[in-house]
């Protein structure tokens, strides 16, 4: 029975890899790409030639941020579709309780599991960490006026790691012979995948996904001293730290916390493997026991969530302030308040091993921290708030996902610190109450954040006009989407229902049926998303101006839009083409394409 | 990019890979993809091997051999160009601005923080052992004798020797750098030898291997990695020491031989730290039951 789901993903994976060949097969000339659209005729300069070489050769050999940057976006998005996809499978065999008819889709509770680990793997370190990636490669050289990152060759180098590493994660649902993809959840707890036992986890599709992360984990550990280095030296001489900008200031202590989270997660996971397949102690009972995977794994997880809110933290503010009509209020104490989230991050891990039987002294000082790492984090919700009260908003729709950042932020943030107390988290632990919880924070915020990113810059990095319309539709589906998912869990979460099973009491079924829906509703979102990216970068209206989201007039541009008007004169003065375009918020006149 | 032209170019934008293959695009080189593919490979060759380790019998085990060793060429190929291209090839002619030192010299600060968090993996396992019920563990090696303090001496003589060839080539002594520099180098080798041997000792004669109890696990796994590490310094030397055979390197232009400085005496102090705490950590109160 296990087939029948094998095979569904089988066929949508192929599904996914031959639109991805039709795509390419169709763009037929890599070389017209530029960031200010297709079909300028700087092409035929003779210049471009001296720069970068032609065809799809461009992409594989690129050294400049920009282009990497893209690479990284466009690999994260891939691995977006495909945890969406696993997710989807998973929720629709959730629609009911037992696994009699349901389950048939998946073909077994095991393959639940397995979809589960993927979803979860596939989400943090495919798409989380490179959609990062791809924002701080575009951006902060242009902000910060560099030339470049400072180690160009690493910085490809760090983005070519990550397919292999997708490709090892990713392996056990491939057609191999008696590999069975891991089914650990992303945790990977001791014992249980170190293999030992009656189950099926000593199987080497584990191995795989262990060798896979641990790709994946040099590569962000790379891109972050490259980040370091970059911030640190290639300032040009009117950037100071002063005056350094909210997006570079979370990539930087984002790179720092990656600095020391990745390399201790890498060795943490060399050392699994050297439990499972060479006999070593390090994770057996009567050895380093069982939780001190739980202590490295924690001590790198939770400044994970940090190494993933930060960035689009920075997104927020950075992009907010644009269409409220103002600056970012307190600016300093949000520059202070991410630097208090880096340092506290290293303080609150063993808050996901209350129940574990620690010592009662050492729940009660990481219940503290946990606390108290709620403080920089509202300090930072309300200076977003501030910053649009009296302001003059205007409803675009990157400001709608800032919007609806900040208010998945509150609910995810709030559920946090009910967790972050002791004896709350006794009875919510392992439940619904928690997956409800940090996907407001992943989903809700880290990837409404990612979005309002990508609708903000699409004209900076097209030249193009997205179709504001359907970017619209794609906003309310998912503000709706995530709350009907994610609440439903949390009330799911009240009621007692573990998290992880396939199966359920007939008493969850309903609020298990919204939370499918809700599901449903971002997928359709999610497609809606991809469609308009998709065909505006080709066909979409050409921007007008050096300043499209007309922040001048208020005084609010930034550097990057500096550079995007400056290429753009020259691009003009070259023959560029011309065409009229308003801005998303401004007067529309059916020309939504 | 398309869109750049000359005047833009003038303004100081700079092209990082003029040099790379395929050559005459400033901004592209085939080195990091190799690199990267290098590297992926050597993941999934010892993937492909553990497909066929043991009963697992998936693929044969020579598969996985085969990639390993073939990714490890691949990996050594795009290594090479990529240094050759961004360090090597035109020394001479590239800037000595306090600027690319600084950059280069914050990129190796940054990744001896990383390596901090790799050896503490070790180490906390170490901990956890020594204040665990399951100590002491039993019969232990001789892990003091005389072997490890010349060990640890050569080491730390290999740093006073590599402090004083660069300091030599601040004073544009090359003879003196080039000597010293060798005599570092040397010093390394001896002491991966030593390693080499203890381990041989351990493991023939003492009959203690990394699956000799709790213990094995932690003095394999940190003398293993760092004996990786001392490996890759001895590599990151060597390659200074051949392009200073080369002629390369003065006063104003030895900004590689700081770098690699920085991560060798990283190193010996890992050792250092690693034989108060494991070696001396163990004997005291380890050996009796």
């Amino acid at each position: 029975m296990q087939v029948t789901g094998q095979l569904l993903l089988t066929v949508l994976m192929g599904a996914l890899l031959l639109g991805v060949a039709v795509f390419l097969a169709r763009v037929e000339d890599w070389r017209s790409y530029t960031p200010l659209g297709a079909g300028g005729t700087a092409g035929e300069s003779g210049y471009v030639s001296q720069e970068k070489p032609s065809g799809i050769i461009r992409w594989f050999t690129t050294v400049d941020h920009k282009d990497i940057g893209l690479l990284y976006g466009t690999y994260a998005l891939i691995a977006f579709v495909v945890g969406g996809t696993m997710v989807m499978l998973m929720r629709a065999e959730l629609w009911t309780p037992s696994n009699d008819a349901s389950l048939d889709l998946l073909g077994s509770a095991t393959f639940y599991n397995s979809l589960l680990t993927s979803h979860g793997i596939t989400m943090l370190f495919l798409f989380g960490t490179p959609i990062i990636a791809a924002f701080a490669n575009y951006l902060v050289p242009l902000i910060i006026d560099a030339d470049d990152m400072a180690f160009p060759r690493i910085n490809a180098i760090a983005f070519w790691l990550l397919p292999p590493g997708a490709l090892l994660i990713w392996a056990g649902f491939f057609p191999l012979p008696d590999v069975i993809p891991a089914q650990t959840a992303w945790t990977m707890y001791t014992p249980l995948s170190a293999g030992v036992g009656a189950g099926n986890q000593s199987n080497v599709g584990v191995d795989l996904m262990l060798l896979g992360l641990h790709l994946t984990g040099v590569s962000a550990t790379m891109g972050a001293i490259n980040f370091i280095a970059t911030i640190f030296t290639e300032r040009s001489e009117d950037v100071t730290w002063a005056n350094l900008d909210i997006f570079s200031w979370t990539i930087l202590t984002q790179s720092g916390l990656i600095l020391f989270a990745f390399p201790l997660l890498g060795s943490a996971l060399v050392m699994l493997l050297l439990d499972r397949n060479l006999g070593t102690t390090f994770f057996v009972v009567g050895g380093g026991d069982p939780i001190l995977w739980q202590h490295l794994f924690w001590f790198f997880g939770h400044p994970e969530v940090y190494i993933l809110v930060l960035p689009p933290m920075g997104i927020v503010s950075y992009v907010l302030p644009r269409f409220a009509g103002r600056k970012l209020f307190g600016f300093k104490f949000v520059v202070y308040s991410t630097l208090a989230i880096g340092v506290l991050s290293f303080g609150v891990w063993a808050h996901h091993m209350f129940s574990t039987g620690i010592d009662p002294r050492l729940r009660a000082s990481f219940m503290a921290v946990s606390l108290a790492i709620a403080i920089p984090s509202a300090v930072k919700t309300f200076n977003w708030i501030t910053t649009m009260w009296n302001g003059k908003l205007r409803l675009t729709t990157p400001m709608l996902y800032c919007i609806g950042f900040v208010s998945n932020f509150i609910i995810g943030g709030v559920t946090g610190v009910f967790l972050a107390s002791v004896p709350v988290d006794l009875v919510l632990h392992d439940t619904y109450y928690v997956v409800g919880h940090f996907h407001y924070i992943v989903m809700g915020a880290i990837t409404f954040a990612g979005m309002a990113g990508i609708y903000y810059w699409f004209p900076l990095v097209t030249g193009r006009w997205y179709q504001r319309r359907l970017a619209k539709a794609h906003f309310w589906l998912w503000m709706v989407g995530t709350n009907l998912t994610f609440f439903a869990m949390v009330l799911l979460g009240y009621g007692g229902m573990p998290r992880r099973y396939a199966t359920y009491l007939p008493e969850f079924a309903t609020l298990h049926r919204i939370a499918t829906v809700g599901a449903a509703l971002l997928f359709v979102g999610g497609l809606i998303f991809v469609y308009n990216i998709a065909t505006s970068w080709v066909e979409g209206t050409r921007v007008s101006s050096g300043d499209p989201w007309n922040l001048a007039e208020k005084n609010l541009n930034t550097a990057e839009w500096a550079w995007f008007e400056q290429r753009r004169e020259t691009a003009l003065a070259d023959g560029g083409e011309e065409g009229d375009a308003v801005t998303d918020g401004g007067k529309v006149d059916a020309d939504d394409e | 990019m398309a869109t750049e032209t000359e005047d833009a170019h003038d303004e100081g934008h700079h092209l990082p890979a003029v040099e790379d293959w395929p050559r005459g695009f400033g901004e592209a080189s085939w080195w990091p993809f190799v690199t990267a593919a290098g590297a992926g490979g050597i993941y999934v060759g010892v993937a492909l091997f553990l497909m066929g380790f043991g009963d697992t019998n998936i693929v044969p085990v020579v598969y996985g051999q085969a990639t390993l060793v073939g990714a490890v060429g691949l990996f050594l190929v795009g290594l090479y160009g990529w240094l050759y291209h961004a360090f090597v090839s035109h020394f001479w002619q590239r800037g000595t601005d306090e600027h690319s030192a600084s950059k280069l010299q914050w990129g190796m600060i940054a990744f001896l923080g990383s390596e901090v968090a790799t050896f503490s993996g070790g180490f906390v396992y170490f901990f956890f052992i020594r204040s665990g019920p399951s100590w002491p563990p039993g019969e232990l090696p001789p892990l003091l004798g005389s072997l490890v303090l010349i060990n640890t001496a050569i080491l730390i003589a290999s740093s006073v020797t590599l402090h004083l060839a660069h300091g030599a080539i601040r004073k544009n002594n090359r003879g003196r750098f080039i000597g010293l520099l060798g005599l570092t180098l040397l010093l390394g080798i001896v002491f991966i030898g030593g390693q080499v041997y203890e381990y041989y000792e351990f493991i023939a004669h003492e009959g203690f291997t990394l699956t000799t109890g709790i213990i094995g696990s932690a003095f394999y796994g940190l003398t293993g990695l760092h004996g990786l590490h001392v490996t890759m310094g001895a590599v990151l030397l060597g390659i200074v020491f051949v392009r200073s055979l080369l002629g390369q390197y003065s006063a104003d232009r030895h900004v590689s031989v700081t770098t690699a400085s920085m991560y060798w005496h990283f190193v010996d102090a890992v050792w250092i730290l690693l034989v108060v705490v494991l070696y001396v950590g163990a004997e005291i109160g380890g050996g009796a039951v």
